[in-house]
């Protein structure tokens, strides 16, 4: 029973600017709930505030119907695995992990057993007895694990653990961090700003920008069902096309023009969107996963629904291509951000990246014939971000 | 490192530059040299001209069948070998060359042949002796009579001799006397001295070492009202010198009763602002991570400062130690003024060596060894922690 | 990761700390705490009463004063937790920590003090010098533990040191009690058990129990909670509860005695306690004026000058002879005497440091050995180092003079002195002498200082230098000193203060005393010390020291603004 609610929680700094702004979020017990955003998002500042290592400025913070605004770090139950880990460093490993049931003077032959079947489970028996100096990376990161897991907390809290580590052993501790946190089912709060973590590991996922929640859902439903354009374009890599274009309705049959291009969309599309048959003449953000795009050959899609690029660069990826092209059309600025109009991007247009069946050889400078499975593209109202409605 | 020039010129320029700092050092240490040779010397030894640096004793013989007890050994003036004193206040007459009068030629009174003949020195009226000198018979008068030494020759070979014993040169070997360390600890008190200052740097170093972590890890770590202007206070009282609070200090001691005490140095001094800013500084180069880490353990903040922070903080405290000790040891001006001259059991090494080797100073050697006893202990601490401190200077960063 | 059954057991309730009483308990007992209060409040008035009714005669006129302040403040103070606590107002539980912990410091204090347990550390010097021996033994033992713990931590598995750590524990153990039964402490203990019987002590001690307990129990959590506390209300507590013996001592053995000189100064005040009569700036007045006076000859004197004043020089100016007079002639001459003294000492002691701590940063093997050699002298203590020149200096057989002389029969040109130079006891060579103990004393440290500055020097400067083609001098005199202009700020400022202050090297070193000969090495705090100490004028005294102050001051705050200005290197 360790569920963690928000309730309008905000941390505002005595020179005004809001960290966290009135956050909403509730994590049911046993839940991963993974928070990512770019860097000064609040996704940090909201975990210091459950960890009571900040002040909550505003709103209700409560720790199974318990509100703990005013709860000492130490009284809150609850473990956290620093980025740079905080190990101790004139303690050895055991002295370590054992340190807060030693301040819980805790009997001195428990707490050894207790120690020992952390260390067992995380592969660190034989280091017992050495300084975290005479330890690698990983292993050191298994230390702090150690340390907040020998005291069976209620809500594990974790600040961008693997950020420090290398991309092969990064993904091996992924794996055992998720495997760890289904067999304790201790509730967890994962930070991180790589969306691939987000996505692997979270049972739901919240985004956050600038202290505002833009959405919390499963990872999937981040990914199919985006919010609002920030979430679309921040979650899936590479990041999806957005491509302002103009709607037209002819006889039923709704097209989108862009640069020098013109696509019928597919039926699908617009019985997602059935917005767009009201929208002849305006613009909307036409939105693209790289995925949705093919080489023309490789599916069977009508003309109307092929476009012509020049190839500025194509990435060999082994199981597929991805191929850089552009539009010249000025980029999407996601709501308020203010694209430079002295930026080179802006002169270079808007930056696009299909991805293509691997077998294919790509030259630089190559003109290639691109399918769009529009049925699966995205549509945003340019006003507010929104999906279309 | 770049590439150094090679040749003669860079060798001699590398070889001058040993030679100023070789230089600059012998210099330094000098002094001390001097210091740790008069220390060793027997008093009368310490005022000869040209000062040397060798302390020396005489050389005494002990030879039963030759009749030499403990003899001095000395070296007479024209002859050769080494002679021992075995007699003083021998009977002595001066015998002065009438060619030469300024030899002196020392001979038992009864030698020398009287003759009828007189001569006049000095407007006074001699008579004329003959005297045996090296096989020749030479005129003499008779300057004076005196007493001098009898001197057997060491070898036991040939006649003893008589001569003025200011004419003989005393053998002197190297010879330190290393009573003169137990004399000034019993006779001249340097004992109770010196454990009153063991005391008083002990207790002053540990508890400036207590209430500057308590202090520095306050003003470090637990972010109260009013911190910054109570350190900007702390800071400020940096700039008033000592001397404005020698009197009202003194004051206070009076009415609490604690002059004339060793506690007048003690607890006044236990606080220090400069060893708070030194472990303010050190703590808060410490990430403050560990700390964090620490309090979700669920440690109080004096749990996390002794057993996370004060382990991690030993250069630091190893140099406030340092220095704690230094300025305990060679306090001289407050405790001048708190303790009485007069005591003699409240004394610190200071205080008993600058009324010792004060001007009216009569065993200077006793001096110079207490003078080096006193010094010794403040050398060697530095010697030995000086690692902690001269590299602290430039980098406060952990790990 | 392998298998095991930690979510098996049960949670080791780490966190979830027992908090102490229920609610209802804390509640019940919150109205004793009210109850001590106004005892407080009552003992309050009992020490007014006190301090009435002793009069002049049983306590000194500071010490009642003293009370009496002590006593209203007591009773504000314990009167408005009362009503703090009682109301259950915010304040109310900082107000009664704050309280009962100042108490119980204070009452400790007195505790103490009535069983002359301070003057009895004092008294520890006896024991120490009976027992010096087995402290000796002791000092081992506890160093054998240091070490061994020292060898454990970088060895956590051998269990050698863990043994060679407990053999030190035993050794220090045996040392103490051959310590306690050679330093014989029965007098000690039977004035303790004397004393504490009597009233005044038994009271003290029970006002200080109820005071900690009172504190203790404020402190909880639970009562914080009925207080509305706040997380940084704890952490204020907290952090000057931390800071509390530090600053209690600031406070009294500091701030407090600075107070009080400032305040005396503006007295006039021969000994302790008697006559004491303001007489405002007079003091200050008394130690600065000077009276110029136009003379008729060269020599004249007093007649001249205003009454009061003394001579304290002349002047042939423009071709007029003029008389400068000081009231306070002795002070003015010792400031004229630090002024030669710091103009003469400090370069001496900075400009070498600069030139050596150049080659010592360079990179030359056996460096480190000549830095530790060259700060031996700042570490020997003055007053040894002091009897040692002393020595030198001597006119018929020290060195100085011997050297002296064997240079002048070697190198022609040296203009030896004529033999017996009495270096100490000359006017014009006393205060010299004073200068070179001083400038070789403080050459190492300073020596040191800029090395620190040396390292903050980037390295590609000299290697562009280099590539430049500038040679040692250019880069010494271009790039080294105005790259470490800071630190010699720093270490000009600093050496002056200690200059300024010199006191200990005269003291051993002047004769025929202190600041002979002819007040040629009197300085400004010799000067004080006789002022104070001598002839007791302390408010005299205390003015001379705030004008000293004033004097040293204006580096202090050189060295401050420069600081402030965003210094780059300099001393951290």
């Amino acid at each position: 029973m360790s569920a963690v609610t928000f309730s309008q929680v905000t941390k505002r700094y005595k020179d005004g600017p809001k960290a966290v702004d009135a956050l909403d979020l509730e994590i049911a017990d046993g839940e991963f709930m993974v928070l990512v955003g770019p860097s000064g998002c609040g996704k940090s500042t909201a975990l210091r505030m459950l960890a009571g290592l900040e002040e909550i400025t505003g709103g209700e913070l409560s720790i199974d119907d318990q509100v703990v605004n005013d709860l000492p770090p130490g009284d809150r139950d609850i473990a956290m695995v620093f980025q740079n880990y905080a190990l101790y460093p004139h303690m050895t490993v055991r002295e370590n992990i054992g340190f807060a049931l030693e301040v819980a003077k805790m009997d001195k032959n428990e707490a050894k057993r207790y120690v020992e079947d952390a260390a067992e489970m995380l592969g660190l028996t034989e280091y017992l007895d050495r300084l975290p100096k005479a330890l690698s990376g990983g292993q050191r990161q298994r230390v702090a694990m150690g340390r907040a897991i020998v005291r069976s907390p209620k809500v594990f809290l974790m600040d961008e653990p693997l950020s420090n580590l290398d991309a092969k052993l990064r993904v091996q501790m992924r794996s055992d961090i998720i495997q760890l946190q289904a067999r304790l089912g201790t509730t967890m709060v994962y930070v991180t700003h790589d969306q691939i973590e987000a996505m692997t590991m979270g049972h739901r996922v919240a985004v956050m920008r600038n202290g505002i929640l833009q959405q919390v859902a499963p990872p999937q439903q981040l990914y199919l069902v985006p919010a609002n354009l920030f979430v679309a374009s921040f979650i899936g890599s590479p990041a999806m096309n957005l491509i302002t274009s103009e709607v037209t309705v002819e006889r039923g049959e709704v097209f989108v023009s862009f640069a020098d291009h013109r696509v019928r969309l597919a039926p699908g599309a617009v019985e997602r969107y059935p917005g767009l048959l009201e929208r002849h003449g305006s613009e909307v953000i036409f939105g693209m996963r790289p995925e949705h795009f093919a080489l023309a050959g490789d599916i069977d899609v009508a003309d109307d629904q092929i476009i012509g690029v020049d190839v500025d660069l194509a990435e060999a990826m082994g199981a597929e291509v991805h191929v850089h092209t552009r539009f010249d059309i000025p980029p999407v600025s996601i709501d308020g951000e203010m694209v430079d109009p002295d930026d080179d991007a802006v002169l270079d247009g808007t930056p696009i990246i299909a991805r293509i069946d691997g077998i294919h050889i790509v030259a630089m400078g190559e003109h290639i014939r691109l399918a769009l499975k529009t049925h699966l593209a995205h549509f945003f109202d340019p006003a507010d971000g929104r999906p279309l409605r | 490192m770049s590439v150094k020039r090679k040749g003669p010129k860079a060798t001699a320029v590398r070889v001058a530059t040993y030679a100023l700092l070789i230089t600059v050092a012998i210099i330094v240490l000098f002094p001390f040299v001097v210091a740790v040779s008069t220390s060793m010397k027997r008093n009368t030894d310490i005022f000869t001209y040209p000062p040397s640096l060798i302390p020396r004793t005489e050389t005494t013989v002990t030879d039963p069948e030759l009749g030499f007890d403990s003899a001095t050994v000395y070296e007479l003036p024209g002859r050769d070998g080494e002679y021992a004193l075995v007699e003083d206040d021998v009977p002595i007459a001066e015998f002065r060359r009438l060619d030469d009068p300024e030899v002196i030629i020392a001979r038992p009174p009864t030698d020398g042949l009287e003759t009828d003949r007189t001569t006049v020195v000095d407007g006074d009226e001699e008579t004329v002796y003959l005297l045996d000198v090296d096989g020749e018979e030479v005129e003499v008068f008779r300057a004076r009579l005196t007493v001098g030494g009898l001197f057997a020759p060491l070898d036991g070979e040939g006649e003893s001799v008589v001569e003025l014993v200011n004419l003989a040169t005393p053998e002197r070997i190297f010879g330190p006397r290393f009573e003169n360390f137990s004399e000034v600890i019993t006779e001249k008190n340097l004992g109770r001295s010196l454990t009153n200052t063991v005391l008083v740097t002990i207790a002053v170093v540990v508890g400036q070492i207590v209430t500057s972590i308590l202090g520095g890890y306050a003003f470090a770590r637990i972010d109260f009202t009013g911190r910054d202007k109570l350190f900007l206070l702390y800071l400020g009282s940096v700039m008033i010198p000592f001397v404005v609070l020698i009197i009202p200090l003194f004051q206070l001691m009076l009415q609490l009763g604690w002059t004339d005490n060793l506690v007048a140095l003690i607890i006044p001094f236990v606080f220090t602002a400069y060893g708070t800013f030194l472990m303010r500084q050190f703590f808060l180069g410490i990430p403050k991570e560990i700390e964090e880490a620490a309090l979700i353990d669920g440690a109080s903040r004096s749990t996390i400062l002794w057993k996370v922070m004060v382990p991690l903080a030993r250069p630091a405290i190893a140099t406030l130690a340092t220095f704690g000790f230094l300025y305990a040891w060679n306090s001289f001006f407050w405790p001048l003024v708190i303790i009485n001259s007069g005591n003699p059991d409240n004394g610190l090494l200071t205080l008993t060596l600058a009324t010792l080797g004060g001007r009216s100073s009569t065993d200077t050697n006793l001096v110079f060894a207490g003078a080096v006893l006193a010094m010794t202990p403040p050398i060697l601490v530095f010697l030995f922690a000086q690692r902690y401190f001269v590299e602290n200077s430039a980098s406060s960063g952990l790990k | 990761m392998a298998d095991t059954t930690v979510t098996g057991r049960e949670s080791p309730a780490v966190g979830r700390r027992d908090r102490g009483p229920a609610a209802q308990d804390v509640q019940r007992r919150l109205p004793l705490v009210v109850l001590w209060h106004l005892g407080g409040v009552a003992s309050a008035v009992v020490m007014m009463l006190l301090a009435s009714r002793t009069g002049e005669e049983e306590l000194p006129a500071t010490i009642g004063v003293f009370l009496r302040v002590f006593a209203i403040g007591t009773f504000i103070a314990h009167a408005a937790a009362a009503f703090g606590v009682q109301q259950r107002r915010r304040w109310g539980r900082t107000a009664s920590l704050v309280v009962s912990y100042l108490t119980f410091v204070v009452t400790i204090v007195a505790f103490v003090h009535q069983l002359d347990g301070f003057t009895a550390i004092g008294k520890l010097g006896e024991g120490l010098s009976k027992a010096f021996v087995p402290f000796l033994v002791v000092s081992v033992g506890l160093l054998w533990v240091l070490l061994a713990g020292q060898i454990a931590t970088n060895r956590p598995t051998a269990p050698g040191p863990r043994l060679l750590r407990r053999a030190g524990w035993v050794v220090a153990a045996i040392g103490s009690a051959w310590f306690v039964v050679a330093a014989d402490p029965s007098g000690l203990i039977s004035v303790v058990l004397e004393r504490i019987v009597q009233p005044v002590t038994i009271a003290t001690l029970l006002l200080a129990a109820a005071s900690f307990a009172a504190t203790r129990f404020m402190w909880q959590r639970e009562v914080g909670r009925i207080f509305g506390t706040t997380a940084s209300t704890e952490r204020t507590l907290t952090g000057l509860a931390f800071l509390s013996p530090n600053l209690l001592g600031f406070l009294f053995f500091f701030a407090g005695p600075v107070l009080f000189s400032l305040i005396v100064s503006f007295y006039d005040w021969k000994t302790t306690g008697t006559s004491r009569s303001f007489v405002g700036i007079d003091n200050y007045t008394q130690a600065l004026s000077l009276d110029f006076a136009s003379a008729p000859a060269a020599n004249a004197g007093v007649e001249v000058l205003k009454s009061n004043y003394q001579v304290l020089m002349h002047l042939d100016w423009f071709g007029q002879n003029w008389v400068i007079g000081a009231r306070d002639v002795t002070f003015w001459l010792s400031l004229r005497n630090i002024t030669v003294f710091l103009v003469l000492a400090v370069p001496l002691s900075v400009l070498p440091a600069l030139g050596l701590s150049s080659i010592l940063a360079s990179q030359l093997r056996g460096m480190k050995i000549f830095r530790a050699v060259y700060f031996i002298p700042s570490v020997a203590g003055v007053i040894g180092v002091a009897i040692i020149w002393g020595q030198l200096f001597q006119s018929t057989v020290g060195w100085i003079n011997y050297l002296i002389k064997r240079a002048g029969d070697i190198l022609p040109f040296v203009d030896a002195p004529a033999e017996g130079q009495a270096w100490l006891s000359s006017n014009s060579t006393a205060l010299l002498a004073m200068v070179i103990v001083f400038a070789w004393m403080s050459f190492g440290f300073n020596t040191v200082l800029y090395l620190a500055g040396h390292q903050a020097i980037p390295k590609e400067l000299y290697e562009a230098a280099e590539i430049d083609g500038a040679r040692a001098w250019k880069i010494f005199r271009r790039i080294t000193v105005p790259q470490l202009r800071n630190t010699t700020f720093y270490v000009l400022i600093t050496t002056s203060i200690l200059a300024l202050q010199l006191f200990d090297i005269v003291w051993i070193l002047s004769t025929p005393q202190p600041g002979g000969p002819d007040n040629a090495t009197m300085t400004p705090v010799i000067a004080l010390y006789n002022e104070a100490f001598k002839d007791n004028n302390r408010g005299y005294a205390s003015a001379l020291a705030w004008v000293l102050f004033a004097i040293i001051f204006v580096f202090t705050f050189a060295q401050f603004r420069r600081d402030r200005e965003g210094a780059t290197g300099g001393m951290a």
